[in-house]
This record gives structure tokens, C-alpha cells and sequence, in this order.
């Protein structure tokens, strides 16, 4: 499991590279002085500007080598771990490139970028170190297709059960089944929101009619509570029988809800820095591209 | 509203179930909260929707959505009973209502639209929703090559041309490394094509002499030649642009002279240049100075040419052809000042020039009449010798005892006797000739003591060619001092003018010992152990710190400078 152990890959042997590479630059950038004013401009520069954009390549090469199973150039784990400690070392490296000489350019722009893609990591990193643990605390390690599965097979009993039922009750838990939110766009996913419906059927005050609305239905408690409701009604001992089987099932279907809303929330969270971590990678790449050619173009 | 669903049973028989619907609005579509739910291919999410228009019903599609009604696709439509709403797969027919309702529909669904489909539909992965990393990429991607490069690119192309590029639109200057020095920025600091003339080139040395004209090599191009330091370096390699305001534009560590300087004895070649590593006793060689002095040779016209020599100052004599004695002028026992009798100080004859470096020329008129008039008798103070003008002078004394002699004036008196008088009347009382032989006589004499006694000899060298000629036979050599004795150097006295606890004349005489010379060929000029008393190259308790651009120039005397001096002159 990556999460286990990242930072400390190998004894954190590539923190040790990173320290190496930080201590390596901070001494090329001290050679700067005399004649030349530290900057971008001199030999220093020039290394320490070649050095960061080839460890920018490298880093941005974790999305190709992650994707590679067959590839036997180093484990994942390893990269991965390199590209942490790497990608940190980088924010200093960039940093003496520029000698902290900063303005409205296109040249700050990438630094910019290289600071968000690196803040976005940071926060990458703080994820996968903590939401395993949370992850496997809400599913009991199940997997989530396990969970679904589960999910399915308590939907399809419902189904056989609300076949038996009066058409109302059928009707609620059949739409309280099909009307079921789970997950959907980003923020509902992110914040878990459960917009979850429900067809509920009322009888008139005078009981000559009834009429059915699509109501709200949050954790599936509305449906619950109205098939509760129902069950002091019965009139036979076989309709009591198989509402208080409705009823079993439906709380069993709103705890693996509950542990399904939580593990995409979670898992959303898991992975919401990647996508700003990777178009920023992307835009960086170009920055420092546009970066380099308008260096030579007036140098 | 009544629904009626049609379903297939567990048994394969067609079964109904009947729904009543109360709402204002009929929503259709595959989202979850429409009134009625249709799944599969073809159904939007709010597809459309049914309304009720008094007795008819409409219905109204979503764009892009559709509905058949029997068959004819259409986005809206009246419905009214026998019709068939088709959505995507779904058959919807609209019954006779049926009595207490105000529609009746019976809906077909979809069979290709299994009940888990349902649960399927669920978009549980950011990946499903309109976040992507690809999209988000090429964004970015775009918008940066776009504003960043693209763009400023057209710009400069335009620019080129000689259009004008509207205010917002990104130009090259979003390419500038860094702000640049404020007198660069105004004249420069909107185009930067004026010094980056060409993509991918350095800038050139043509590119800063278009307005910096005037200025020097530090090395001649025919003396680069004659070394082992290879082709001149750029303007721009020094003068680095773009770091305002951390640093300005001119270099002054120590480097830039001695990389080269350290080794000038092997990497000079035929150029004789002592090596300097840094100002110190062993790294720094002695001074020598720069003197003006006449040279053997006269010009056409038959004046003297003078030239500058550079000799080491423990050698170095002045030659200047004036008389001038520091120790006599400042001894108050045998000068004082002509104003207030007080004693003379060194501001009273040098002056600082407002430079701040050089003094004010000395000369005659502003230096020494004040106490030194040009009289020559004592009767007649108020006649004076024209300076600089030896000829005039001869006739002027030759005129004024002939006419003397033909008309005999009283003496005036209260006059200060500065000469010897019983001298002068013991060489008249001696004629016995007519009158204009012995003013003639007395002429003479007295030109002959100017030139050899007491009068112009005092100050001026004077040669006497014994011819019998008077107007030929004395001739007073010319006076040149040297007025910048390290021309390639920079020495601020007024900095100086305050030392170490020492101001006016003894912070003077602190550096130039004059109260004992009694030559004008004494030179005060101190060498550089005297600087090292106060000086050093590093940072030193008790001294100030020196770099080699505090007193040394780069580039040599520029044209205006050069100017400035033979004004000076």
C-alpha cells in the first residue's frame, strides 16, 4: 500500500537525495558574486535552471511511469516517493534559479504555477497519508463493489417485497429504490449531499382518495418512517409480517447507503487534488516551455 | 393524473399499476426528481414536461430534446387522448380521462431498461462528473501559450511595423527578466525591441552606443590584439539590465579588474602593465604621477612645448619654471594675508573646484597680486607692470623714465615702500648726460634688476641671452602647473577635507608635507602606504574599505570629461 509508507520509502532514502540536490544547489548558488549578480542570468543560473527543469520533466514523468504496469523501472512506490521528496527539493532549487527576483512576467508565471502544483502535492500527500484510514474505518475494508453488490441485492428484494404490498407502500419502496441519489455531481459527492426522492401516496381527509407527490426522501429516512407508519395499520398478519420485513430492509439498505455516500465522499476528497495537481502540471510544462524560448528569444 | 405502468410480471403476463399523480407540472425525464422517471438512451435528464392548458394538456421539450408525437418529432405540442408520446424508448398514450382525473397516461417503458439500471445510473467518481484533468489541461495550456507567447509575439511582429499595439493586449513585455533602471525604463522601457533587436541574439554593443556615444574601450582594440585576453566583452556582460532595483547597472567588485589584472604580467603580452590584486602594500603597486613638464624641444613659433610624464612619485620632480616657496608662505613671521595680516592658510591660494577633486587653476591675477603688485618705482605706486607681457613691460619702463625725465612730477606720498629705495637713487645720482640718456640709463637698470634682481626673477625663471638687444635679451620661461597629477583617477578632497578627527588646513598637511619645502620642485603628492593609514580592501577595524572602482575608472575619460579638462586648462 502506497500510503503506508511514502515518505519513508527505503529508510527515506530519497529524502536523503533531495536533502543532497538542495545542499548541492544552495552551494552552486553561493559560487555567484563578483562581477555577476545572482540571478537566472549566470552560469549558476543556467545549471540551477536546467537542473529544476529537468527534475520538472522527471516529476511530471510519475503520470506516465504510474500508468505503465509493464514497466520494470523501478516500483511505483519508489517514484512516488521520489517525486515527494523531489518536488520539494524543487521549490528551493527554483527559488535560487531566480534569486527571489520576481515581477508581473512570464517568468514568474512558472514559478507561480511550480508553487501550486507543489502546494496541491503537499496537499495530495496529506490525503493519501490520512484518508486510508478513514476509508477502510467506514467500509470495514470492504471494497465498494462489494458494497454496491450488497446494495443490489437488498434493492431486489425490496423490489419482491413491494410486490406484495398494497400499491401504495409498493409504489414508495420501488420509488424510494429507483429515486435513490447517490453521489452525482461534484459537490454532491464532495459534501455527501443526498437528494434522494421518494413517491409517497396520501390518503385525502376523508380518506375518498389518494394522491401521490415525489417528495423528498434525505438517508432514506422518509420512507422509512412512512412505511412505519404503516404497519399499526395492517390489517392482516401477513401484511404486518412483510412490512416488518420492508422495514428490516430498508434500514439495512440506508446503513450501506450511508457507507457507500461516505466512501465517495472520501474518495472524492482523495482525489480532487489531482485534478487541479495535473492540468496545473500541464500548464506549468507550457509556462516553463514559453519561459525558456522567451529567455533566448531576448537574452 | 392517473398512470397507469405497464409491466411485464414475474409469469410473463402483462400486469398494470395504476399511480395517482397530483402536480401542476408533469416532469419527464431520466433525473430523479421528475415526476416520472424514464431511464435509458434518448431521455434527457429534465427531458420535458406536461401542462395543463384548460381543458388540453401541452407538451414542451427541454433543447436539444424532442418528443414523437405519433410519430412526427416535434419540441412542443398539444395532447389530447388516443395521442402516443414517444421518449426515446418509452411509449406514453394519452387515455380518456378517466372520472375525477384530469389526464390519463399509460407508459410503456423502455424493456430495453432493466430495473437495476436504475442503480447503475449513479455517477459515483469525480471522473464521472465535469471535472477533467485532460480538459482542464488543455485549457490552461491554451489560455498560457495564447497570453504568454502567442500573443506578445503578434504584439512585437506589429510593433515592428511600426503599428501601435492597444494597451491591454499582452505584449513582449511580459518577456522582461525584471524591472529595469529607471532611466532605462523611460527611455526604453516600452519597446523592448530599442536594445533586443534581434530574437535569440544577444544585445549588441551597437544597440547601447546609440545613445551611450562617447564612451571608451578600456582597452584599445589594436592593444587587445597584442594580449592572451581574447575578443572585448559585451556592454550587457557587465551592465546587466533588468535586476532594478536590488542593484544598479555599474559593476564595482573588485573582480572586474582583477581577473585580468592579477595576471597582467603573463596574460598581457607585450603590453607592460604592473600586476594589481588589491590594494594592499603587496598587491597594489606604488603610485606614480602624472607631471606636467617642459620638454627640450619649442614649437614652430618658438614656444615650449610641454608634455606629461608619468614618473614614480619617490622620483618624481616638479618642473613648472615658478619660483615658490611652502615654507616661507606659511610662516606667519615672514608672510601674512594682505586682508587681515592674519596668517596664510592652504584655502587662500588653492581652492576647491566644484568637482570636489581638482582645485581651481592658480594663477596670477586670483593667487598672488593680492600681495604681490607689479610696481617697479617707488614714486610712483600706482603704475604697474603688465603680467605675462615681458615686452610691454621693457617699454613701460623704458616710457615712464623718459617721461619722467621730460616732465618731472612730484613724488606721492604715503606710499608703502616694498623695495629697496637707496639702491635706485644711488644708480640715478650717478648720471651726469642729458636727460633722455640718463632716463634711458635708469630704464635700464631697472629692467635689468626685474629680470635679474628682484621683480619678475623673484617668481619666474628668466633666461638672460646677454644680447644687446633689451627686448630680446631676457626671456621669461613659461609657468604650467600640473593640475591632476592621477588624470585616470578619482580622489575626492572634499570627502577628505575631514579626517580622523583632522579638518582644514591639517587635514591638509596631514597627506601633503609642505611647511618644510622650500622648492617648487618638491612634489606632496602621497603614495600609498599614506592611503593604507586609512584604507583597506577588506572590511578592517579603523579603516575604510576600498574597492578598485573607488578611485579607478573602467572606461577611460570620455570625450566630455576630456573636454572639460583643456577648458580647465
Amino acid at each position: 500500500m502506497i500510503h503506508q509508507n511514502i515518505l519513508r520509502f527505503r529508510n527515506g532514502r530519497y529524502a536523503w537525495w533531495a536533502l543532497g540536490l538542495t545542499v548541492l544547489s544552495v552551494i552552486i548558488y553561493a559560487t555567484q558574486g563578483g562581477r555577476e549578480r545572482p540571478g537566472g542570468g549566470t552560469w549558476q543560473g543556467y545549471a540551477l535552471g536546467t537542473l529544476g527543469a529537468l527534475l520538472i520533466v522527471w516529476l511530471a514523468l510519475l503520470g506516465i511511469r504510474k500508468r505503465s504496469y509493464r514497466s520494470t523501472l523501478g516500483s511505483v512506490q519508489g517514484w512516488t516517493s521520489a517525486h515527494v521528496w523531489l518536488g520539494l527539493a524543487l521549490v528551493l532549487i527554483a527559488t535560487l534559479h531566480c534569486a527571489g527576483l520576481f515581477g508581473w512576467n512570464v517568468h514568474t508565471l512558472a514559478y507561480a504555477l511550480m508553487c501550486l502544483v507543489i502546494v496541491s502535492g503537499i496537499f495530495g500527500v496529506y490525503v493519501y497519508l490520512s484518508m486510508p484510514r478513514q476509508l477502510s474505518a467506514n467500509t470495514g475494508g470492504l471494497s465498494r463493489a462489494a458494497l454496491f453488490a450488497e446494495l443490489f441485492g437488498l434493492d431486489r428484494q425490496g423490489r419482491e417485497l413491494a410486490r406484495a404490498c398494497d400499491p401504495a407502500i409498493g409504489n414508495a419502496v420501488r420509488s424510494s429504490i429507483e429515486r435513490t441519489s447517490l453521489g452525482g455531481g461534484v459537490l454532491r459527492q464532495l459534501l455527501a449531499i443526498d437528494r434522494s426522492l421518494f413517491m409517497r401516496t396520501d390518503a385525502d381527509a376523508d380518506h375518498a382518495r389518494a394522491s401521490t407527490s415525489v417528495v423528498r426522501n434525505p438517508d432514506q429516512q422518509a420512507v422509512i418512517d412512512y412505511v412505519a407508519r404503516r404497519v399499526p395499520q395492517a390489517a392482516k398478519r401477513a401484511e404486518a409480517a412483510t412490512l416488518q420485513a420492508l422495514m428490516v430492509l430498508l434500514s439495512r439498505r440506508q446503513a450501506v447507503l450511508r457507507r457507500i455516500r461516505r466512501d465517495i465522499q472520501l474518495q472524492g476528497w482523495l482525489q480532487l487534488w489531482l485534478y487541479i495537481h495535473v492540468p496545473l502540471t500541464i500548464a506549468l510544462i507550457v509556462a516553463l516551455i514559453v519561459h525558456i524560448l522567451t529567455t533566448f528569444m531576448y537574452w | 393524473m392517473l398512470l397507469r405502468q405497464l409491466r411485464t410480471g414475474p409469469d410473463g403476463a402483462t400486469e398494470y399499476q395504476d399511480t395517482e399523480l397530483s402536480a401542476e407540472v408533469l416532469s419527464l425525464g431520466s433525473a430523479a426528481d421528475c415526476t416520472i422517471q424514464l431511464l435509458g438512451t434518448g431521455v434527457e435528464a429534465h427531458h420535458a414536461a406536461l401542462r395543463s392548458r384548460g381543458s388540453d394538456f401541452s407538451i414542451e421539450c427541454q433543447r436539444p430534446a424532442t418528443v414523437a408525437v405519433n410519430g412526427r418529432r416535434t419540441r412542443s405540442a398539444t395532447v389530447k387522448a388516443g395521442d402516443l408520446l414517444e421518449i426515446g424508448a418509452h411509449r406514453l398514450r394519452v387515455l380518456e380521462a378517466p372520472a375525477g382525473f384530469d389526464l390519463g397516461l399509460e407508459w410503456e417503458p423502455d424493456p430495453q431498461v432493466a430495473p437495476s439500471a436504475y442503480e447503475r445510473a449513479f455517477r459515483t467518481e469525480l471522473s464521472m462528473t465535469w471535472l477533467s484533468r485532460r480538459g482542464a489541461a488543455w485549457i490552461l495550456a491554451a489560455i498560457i501559450l495564447l497570453a504568454a507567447l502567442l500573443i506578445p509575439y503578434g504584439s512585437l511582429v506589429r510593433q515592428r511595423t511600426g503599428a501601435a499595439v492597444p494597451l491591454l493586449v499582452p505584449s513582449d513585455r511580459m518577456w522582461s527578466a525584471g524591472p529595469l533602471t529607471p532611466a532605462h525604463q523611460l527611455a526604453a522601457g516600452q519597446r523592448c525591441g530599442s536594445c533586443h533587436q534581434q530574437l535569440f541574439v544577444h544585445v549588441r554593443d551597437a544597440a547601447c552606443r546609440e545613445c551611450h556615444r562617447g564612451i571608451g574601450d578600456h582597452v584599445e582594440p589594436a592593444h587587445l590584439a597584442q594580449t592572451q585576453l581574447g575578443p572585448a566583452q559585451r556592454c550587457a556582460q557587465c551592465h546587466q539590465e533588468h535586476h532594478a532595483p536590488v542593484t544598479g547597472l555599474v559593476v564595482r567588485d573588485n573582480s572586474l579588474c582583477v581577473d585580468c589584472h592579477a595576471k597582467s604580467d603573463v596574460a598581457f603580452g607585450k603590453l607592460k602593465v604592473q600586476p594589481v590584486s588589491g590594494f594592499s602594500q603587496q598587491a597594489h603597486p606604488a603610485f606614480t604621477v602624472s607631471l606636467i613638464k617642459p620638454s627640450d624641444k619649442l614649437d614652430e613659433s618658438g614656444q615650449v612645448q610641454w608634455a606629461v610624464r608619468r614618473e614614480p612619485i619617490t622620483a618624481a620632480r616638479e618642473q613648472s619654471n615658478l619660483k615658490f616657496s611652502h615654507q616661507q608662505h606659511l610662516d606667519p613671521s615672514q608672510v601674512t594675508r594682505a586682508s587681515d595680516r592674519g596668517a596664510l592658510g592652504c584655502s587662500d591660494c588653492h581652492v576647491l573646484d566644484a568637482d570636489g577633486e581638482h582645485f581651481v587653476p592658480i594663477t596670477m591675477q586670483r593667487s598672488c597680486a593680492s600681495c604681490h603688485e607689479l610696481t617697479f618705482d617707488p614714486q610712483a605706486p600706482e603704475r604697474q607692470l603688465p603680467h605675462g607681457k615681458p615686452r610691454d613691460a621693457i617699454l613701460l619702463i623704458q616710457d615712464y623714465f623718459v617721461r619722467n625725465a621730460v616732465l618731472p612730477v612730484a613724488p606721492t606720498s604715503g606710499f608703502h615702500r616694498r623695495r629697496m629705495p637707496e639702491e635706485q637713487q644711488s644708480e640715478a645720482a650717478v648720471c651726469n648726460g642729458p636727460p633722455l640718456s640718463c632716463a634711458m640709463q635708469r630704464a635700464r637698470a631697472e629692467i635689468e634688476n626685474q629680470f635679474t634682481g628682484r621683480g619678475c626673477v623673484s617668481c619666474h625663471e628668466v633666461k638672460d641671452q646677454h644680447t644687446a638687444e633689451l627686448l630680446e635679451r631676457f626671456r621669461v620661461l613659461p609657468v604650467r602647473l600640473t593640475r591632476d597629477y592621477f588624470p585616470k583617477v578619482h580622489f575626492s578632497h572634499r570627502l577628505h577635507a575631514v579626517q580622523k578627527g583632522k579638518s582644514g588646513d591639517a587635514a591638509c598637511v596631514s597627506c601633503h608635507a609642505v611647511k618644510t619645502s622650500r622648492s617648487s620642485a618638491d612634489l606632496f603628492i602621497p603614495n600609498l602606504p599614506k592611503c593604507l593609514e586609512c584604507h583597506s580592501e577588506r572590511l578592517a577595524v579603523d579603516r575604510v574599505t576600498l574597492q578598485c572602482s573607488s578611485c579607478h575608472s573602467y572606461h577611460p575619460i570620455t570625450t566630455y570629461d576630456r573636454l572639460r579638462e583643456a577648458d580647465a586648462q
